[in-house]
Order: C-alpha cells, then sequence, then structure tokens
C-alpha cells in the first residue's frame, strides 16, 4: 500500500500498454492487407479491360483495325466513382487512339513478356495504370502494339479505407474484450493475496499459531516466511513466559521461608521501634507473596489459552466456585458478603479455571480495596450476554483511571499496596473470550461494581452421565 | 427542294419556337425579376423554348438572379467546354446538353466539379456519374410521323417494322425519311451508336433500308421536325421525344410513336464545369432542375415525358416504358467514353456517311 499502486494497476498498465501496441501493429497490418486487397481487386478490373482492348486489335487487309469494346469500359465502371484512361499505341509508337499523352514513365517494350502494373499521375489525380502489349502480324513484318489502361484510384482508396475501419473496428472491439478478460483475470488471480492480507488482519494479537491459508505456489515462500517468523515469536514469547513462571516459582520458596522467619521472629523482645519494622516487613512479604501468586496465575491464564480447548461453562457455577475460593475464611467478619445466581443456567464459551481465576481477582480487589461492609457478587443475564457483576460499598475507581487499571503493574490506590495484576489478568481473560470487563460507577441507588460480560452460548451436549 | 424545307423550316422557328431560340449559337438574357443580386451563365445545347419555363419558373425562386442562356449544338458545346477546361475562354456556370457522351467525356478529363446536395440523391443510379453528371430529363426516343401521308396500316411500331416497311414500299417513301446527321450532331450520333449495340442485326437492316430510301439527314431535331411539319418528310426516325411532342401539339398532323421493341431513353446531363466563375448559382439552377418543382414544370411545360408518370396522352406507345423493359436508358457512366473514342467515331461516322450520304 505504499506508493508503488496496485499490483492490479501495474498489472492492468502494463498489459494495455502491450495490448495497445499489438492493435497498432494489427491495424497497420490490416490497412496495408487492405490497399493490397483493394489494388488486386481492381488490378483485376483494369487488367480485364486492357485485354478486351487488346482483342479488338486486328488485321484486316494488311490494315491494322481498332474498334473500341464499350464492353471494356462497363466493366471499368464497376468502379462507379473512377475516371478511365486509355491510349492504344500501334507498332512503331503512333498512338492509335485514346489520350495521348498517358505515359506510364516506364519502358513501354518492358509489358511484352506480363502486363505490367504501375502507379502515377495524368492531369493532377493518381492514377493505377496496366500496359499490355500484343504482337500484330503486319504485311511490314511483326509488330507490336501496347494498350495503357489507367483508372483513378478513388474507389480502391475508398475500399482500403472501408477494410481498414472494419478491421480496427474489430481490433478495437478484440483489445477491449482482451482487456476486460485479463482485468478479470488478473483480480482472480490476485484473490489469494487479497485472502492472505485478510486472514492476517483477522488474527487475534495473541494469535501465534501459524497461517493456515492456502495460496498459490508464487505467495507460499511469503507464507511461510511470515510463519517461520511467528513460530520465532511464539517460541521467544514462551520463553519469556517460561522465565517469568520459572522466576515467580523460585521466588516463592525463598519467600515461604523468609515468612515462616519473619513468623518465628519473638515481638515482645524488640523495642516498639522493631515491632514496627517487623511488622513492615511481614505486610512487604504478604505483598511480594500474593504478586508471584499472580505472576504465575497470568503465566498459567495465557499458557492455558494457548494450548486449551474451549468449552461452555457453566457461569453460575464457576463464579460461586470463585466466590468460595476468593474470600477467605479469615474475613473481617463485620463484612456482609453474599453471592447471587443468575435464575437460569447460563453457559459461556470458555476455559473454567482462568474464567475463575479472573472472577477471583475481582472479588480479591473488591476485598482488599473496595469493600468496607459490604461486598455481593452476581450472576445474571444482559441479552446475548452472562454477566458477573461483584460490587461492593467502598469508594470505586474514579472514571478516569479504568483504563488505566486494566494496565499491568499500575496501582489505583497511591498508597503502594498494588494488586499489579488483578485487573490485567481479569481483562486478559475476558478479551479472549470475546467478552470485556465493565465498571459501573457509584450512585445513590447502587454501589460501584465491576462486571466481566461474556458472549453466552449453548448449553454444553450431555455426555452421559458425566456432567 | 432544299430550298423550301429551309424556307419552311425558318418559317416554323418563327412562328412556333419564337425569335429569341431561332438561331444556335444565339444568346438570351433574362433579366432579374427583382433587384439583380447574382448572374448565372447556363451553355446549353437544348431548345431554349424548352427551357424558357424552367428558367422563368426559377427565377421566381431566385428573383435576385440574371440568367443569361448561350444556345449551341452538342458539337459545338463539347468544343467551347474543352477550351473553357483549359482556362482559354470563360467558362459557363452550368453546361446543360442532350449529348451527354460529350459530358462524360468532359468529367473524365477532370473539366466537371462534383456536387452533393438532397435533390441529388433522388437521382437514379443511371443517371449521375461521380455526381459530375446528372441526368435532369426522361425522353424516350421516339419516331414522327404526318398523319396526312402515313396511312394507319403503314404506322411502324418497331424498329424492325420500319425496316420492313422501307422494304415493302420503297418507292412510297423514298427521300421521305428523315433523321439526324450524325456527323453534325452529337445526340444524333449518340443514339445511333447505341442503336448499333443495342440490336445490332436489326440496325443492320434498318440502315440498309434507310440507305436504300436516300434518308435525308438534318443536323437536328427541329430541322428533322420541321421537315416533317412541312409535309417534306413523313417519318421521322430517332427524335427525341420532348422536342416530338412539342412539334406534335403545335401541329395536330405529326403523331408520334414510341417503339414497342426497344425505345432508348436519353437523359439530357447537366454539369457544373471546373472553371465555372459562379459555380454556387449554377448549382443552385441545378438542384432546381432536379427538384420535385422542377421536375413538374418540366413535364407540364418543357419535356413532358417523367420516369415515374405515364405517356403524354396522344402518344403511340407502351404503358409502361420502364417496367416492361422497353424503355432503354442510356447509362451515364464511363461506358460513354466508349462513343466518345476518336478512332470509333470516325469509323462510326464514315459507315454511316457511305450508307446515308446527306442529302
Amino acid at each position: 500500500m505504499s506508493g508503488k499502486g496496485s499490483l492490479f494497476s501495474r498489472l492492468m498498465w502494463r498489459m494495455s500498454i502491450v495490448l495497445a501496441i499489438s492493435a497498432a501493429g494489427l491495424i497497420t497490418a490490416a490497412w496495408f492487407y487492405a490497399r493490397a486487397a483493394a489494388d488486386e481487386a481492381y488490378d483485376r478490373l483494369l487488367l480485364g479491360s486492357a485485354f478486351q482492348m487488346t482483342e479488338s486489335l486486328t488485321v484486316r487487309d494488311g490494315e491494322l483495325q481498332f474498334e473500341l469494346p464499350a464492353s471494356a469500359f462497363e466493366l471499368l465502371g464497376l468502379a462507379e466513382s473512377d475516371r478511365i484512361f486509355y491510349r492504344v499505341i500501334a507498332p512503331g509508337g503512333k498512338t492509335l487512339t485514346g489520350y495521348t499523352d498517358l505515359d506510364t514513365g516506364a519502358d513501354i517494350d518492358a509489358s511484352r513478356k506480363q502486363p505490367r502494373f504501375a502507379d502515377g499521375s495524368y492531369k493532377g489525380e493518381d492514377i493505377r495504370t496496366v500496359t499490355i502489349a500484343r504482337a500484330l502480324s503486319l504485311p511490314q513484318g511483326v509488330g507490336w502494339a501496347n494498350v495503357i489502361v489507367a483508372q483513378t484510384v478513388e474507389s480502391r482508396r475508398a475500399l482500403a479505407s472501408e477494410l481498414t475501419v472494419r478491421a480496427t473496428v474489430l481490433v478495437a472491439v478484440m483489445s477491449l474484450l482482451a482487456l476486460g478478460g485479463a482485468a478479470l483475470a488478473v483480480r482472480y488471480s490476485l484473490a489469494p493475496v487479497a485472502r492472505l492480507g485478510e486472514a492476517l488482519s483477522r488474527r487475534e494479537p495473541q494469535d501465534l499459531t501459524p497461517l493456515d491459508v492456502s495460496v498459490p505456489a508464487e505467495l507460499s515462500p511469503f507464507v511461510s516466511s511470515i510463519n517461520h517468523f511467528i513460530t520465532r515469536l511464539s517460541e521467544r514469547m514462551q520463553l519469556m513466559q517460561r522465565y517469568i513462571a520459572d522466576s515467580a516459582h523460585q521466588i516463592r520458596t525463598p519467600l515461604t521461608a523468609l515468612n515462616a522467619q519473619v513468623s518465628l521472629i519473638d515481638e515482645d523482645q524488640l523495642p516498639p521501634e522493631g515491632r514496627r519494622h517487623l511488622e513492615r516487613v511481614r505486610r512487604r512479604a504478604a505483598e511480594l507473596a500474593r504478586f508471584t501468586n499472580q505472576l504465575l496465575n497470568h503465566a498459567m491464564v495465557i499458557h492455558r489459552f494457548d494450548s486449551v480447548h474451549l468449552t461452555p461453562v457453566a457461569l453460575n457455577d464457576v463464579a460461586r466456585k470463585a466466590f468460595r475460593a476468593a474470600i477467605p475464611i479469615t474475613v473481617d467478619p463485620d463484612l456482609v458478603v453474599s453471592f447471587e445466581a443468575s435464575e437460569e443456567a447460563l453457559y459461556v464459551t470458555g476455559d473454567e479455571l482462568s474464567l475463575r481465576e479472573a472472577i477471583v481477582n475481582i472479588i480479591d480487589n473488591a476485598l482488599r480495596h473496595g469493600a468496607s461492609a459490604r461486598l455481593d457478587v452476581k450472576v445474571w443475564r444482559d441479552g446475548d450476554f452472562g454477566v458477573v457483576e461483584v460490587s461492593d460499598d467502598g469508594a470505586g475507581i474514579p472514571e478516569a483511571e479504568w483504563s488505566n487499571v486494566l494496565k499491568r503493574f499500575h496501582s489505583s490506590q497511591s498508597d503502594g499496596a498494588a494488586s499489579g495484576l488483578g485487573f490485567a489478568i481479569a481483562a486478559e481473560v475476558a478479551g479472549a473470550l470475546k467478552g470485556g470487563l465493565r465498571f459501573r460507577t457509584k450512585s445513590e441507588t447502587a454501589p460501584f461494581a465491576i462486571q466481566i460480560a461474556l458472549p453466552l452460548s449453548s448449553a454444553p451436549i450431555e455426555k452421559g452421565d458425566a456432567s | 427542294m432544299r430550298l423550301s424545307a429551309s424556307l419552311a423550316t425558318l418559317a416554323l422557328w418563327f412562328t412556333t419556337l419564337g425569335p429569341a431560340g431561332a438561331l444556335e449559337g444565339a444568346r438570351e438574357i433574362f433579366p432579374a425579376p427583382g433587384p439583380e443580386a447574382g448572374r448565372l451563365v447556363i451553355h446549353a445545347a437544348t431548345d431554349l423554348d424548352a427551357m424558357r419555363p424552367l428558367i422563368e419558373d426559377f427565377q421566381q425562386m431566385a428573383p435576385g438572379v440574371t440568367i443569361e442562356f448561350v444556345e449551341y449544338v452538342t458539337n459545338d458545346l463539347f468544343r467551347q467546354a474543352q477550351e473553357a477546361c483549359t482556362g482559354a475562354v470563360e467558362s459557363g456556370d452550368i453546361l446543360l446538353s442532350s449529348s451527354v457522351d460529350q459530358l462524360v467525356r468532359l468529367a473524365n478529363d477532370g473539366c466537371a466539379q462534383p456536387h452533393r446536395s438532397t435533390e441529388t440523391l433522388t437521382v437514379p443510379s443511371w443517371a449521375n456519374w461521380r455526381n459530375e453528371i446528372f441526368g435532369f430529363t426522361f425522353e424516350p426516343v421516339v419516331f414522327v410521323y404526318d398523319r396526312r401521308s402515313v396511312p394507319p396500316e403503314d404506322v411502324p411500331r418497331s424498329h424492325e417494322a420500319l425496316a420492313d416497311l422501307l422494304r415493302r414500299k420503297p418507292d412510297a417513301y423514298r427521300g421521305r425519311i428523315g433523321t439526324y446527321d450524325i456527323e453534325a450532331s452529337g445526340v444524333g450520333y449518340l443514339l445511333a451508336f447505341h442503336d448499333s449495340r443495342q440490336a445490332p442485326t436489326t440496325y443492320g437492316r434498318l440502315i440498309e433500308s434507310l440507305s436504300r430510301s436516300d434518308t435525308v439527314t438534318r443536323c437536328c431535331n427541329s430541322e428533322v421536325l420541321g421537315e416533317t411539319a412541312a409535309g417534306n418528310v413523313r417519318i421521322a426516325y430517332n427524335v427525341l421525344g420532348s422536342y416530338a411532342y412539342a412539334a406534335a401539339r403545335a401541329n395536330p398532323a405529326l403523331a408520334i410513336v414510341v417503339p414497342q421493341d426497344y425505345a432508348l431513353v436519353l437523359s439530357r446531363g447537366a454539369m457544373i464545369p471546373n472553371n465555372a466563375p459562379r459555380p454556387q448559382i449554377g448549382k443552385e439552377f441545378l438542384n432546381y432542375l432536379l427538384s420535385p418543382r422542377g421536375r413538374r414544370v418540366a413535364r407540364e411545360r418543357a419535356f413532358f415525358f417523367d420516369e415515374g408518370e405515364p405517356l403524354p396522352e396522344g402518344v403511340d406507345g407502351p404503358e409502361s416504358l420502364m417496367e416492361s423493359g422497353i424503355g432503354r436508358p442510356i447509362r451515364i457512366g464511363p461506358a460513354l467514353l466508349a462513343a466518345q473514342d476518336a478512332i470509333q467515331r470516325s469509323h462510326f461516322i464514315a459507315d454511316w456517311k457511305r450508307l446515308i450520304p446527306r442529302r
């Protein structure tokens, strides 16, 4: 799509040039042919009438006699618009009759072997002449008489130009047809390129599987290059994720040890200053543990979407499991939590584990940063979407922050106790399942809420007694 | 006898044709009815008397045009036009001639200019060559006889019948048959030439019969008709229908027969010379001649015969001249060049004169 124009127009442009050149060549050839054909046709008339005239040359009583046959002129009169000149020359060069100044310019004796045609001009008109000779036996010996017949060239030119015009029309029509056919053929041949482009642009951003498009042989190096590139990129990504997961895993073990060690410290023996430091260490360690878990979860979610086949999932079940997993036993007894499943069974296409992780993350975030006295989880249907809504009575997230919280390692809180990956995981899962994460602002009647909306699918086909 | 005939002819000219058409080579001016805006010079080998109604009607349409009409015999017209073609003498704006072979020769030599208009499109193809020569009349070639001296059973209705009659009654018609002098008259030569082509055998017998009956030859139609009207000639052979009809109207003793075996049909030719000083007016006049209005005037007052119309009243002949195949138009085209060939012409005329000396 750069300044080089489209392949189609490049091909058509070159094709038009080739066609135009060949059409010009054909028309030129047709013109030559038409002239030759017209000359041939009218030369026969000319020759025929010249023969008739020579036949009328007779020797009677030793005298050369000539009687001009009207049929000779009738023959020439078939070229309706042409003027006719003739000259009959007796042996010895004396003009017997006709236009005495009619001359072909060539040696008249050259016509003895065969009739000679020539182009010339007479009385200011272009003419075609034929010179023909006949041997006559006169008392003084054998002599050659000549007949020159000339005709103006109007009919020839009219015929030649008519033939040329017709040929031109034919060539023009053929060229246009060829151009139209070429346009269709080029379009058809270029269709795989468009298909390839479409297949590339239709891809999900995280889809790093090789392209599976059938393309003509000329395009397959291109496709295999792309696929090679995709494979390398995919390997690189996997390597990075494994690195992150491994790192997180590696960090977890010393972290657990650190937590254990911290819990072993006897607080009572510490001065108040030391106790405060210890508390800080404990909090930071817990945060680090959670963060490490999230990293692992994130890696797990991404990995699952790369490898797991999506199936219909009962939204109520997933949400309930997530609810149970997210609310710790040690939850503040003053906090009222509730779960409300939808009345009808809602199914979405997805991966149960990832979806649960997403919901857990949202509930976890609400517990940690939002809810002070109340947290509700609700599953309901919104048109073609199934919605899992987590609402709390906290301050909520200001609208300006909505897009930011979805980014990794961003915290809505300024105190540094950031979740980092919670919303990012939820948003990623929702996006992968063709749904989305939505926010609802706090109002007089409704609390702040975060919703995961996912497109509904049909219920799974019952497979025997397995549910 | 010759003197009296000539006197009679002169008398006839002055009485029936009026003074202006009296002499060939004569010139008559038709002043413009309105203020003069243009001038048209017509060089014609055509009777002024026939052309007069057409000229006057044309001046009704174009009142600003003064028309100068110069009359020639066909051969003089031809020579004059050949000289005009080279620029030696002043050309007319339009040439009219019954001797169309001469016009064809002139056009073939490049002495004509083409003309195309809606009127020229209506001209049948046999009467148009290269859009340079147009036949503007339709004139069957007829026999004229004197009712006073030719009994009904003797009236020849074909060329064959004429030859037979002369053979059967040589004495009754000796010196009483008239026709053109084909040496002096271009149209006479043209008609005789075509007769010889059209029916060679009949023509041979006829010419032989004409020879034996001491045929009278005159330069032109009007003189032959004059001799007939005067009672000197009983049967006139090869007379143009228009002149014959005009003469028959003037003299009820004359009767016209269109031969039933074949009748040559001549179309008088019109041509705009290449050197015409005022070709535009010439072309306007030509358009007028070919237009329905011009044709109607020609049919009613000038030439009487018309291709699409039945024969005029009182003419003895076939009902439909063209459809029956009896009418043989003399095609205006290059074949007429054969008639104009010098050696051809001199041989033909020499043969003719050997049989029919001028008397």
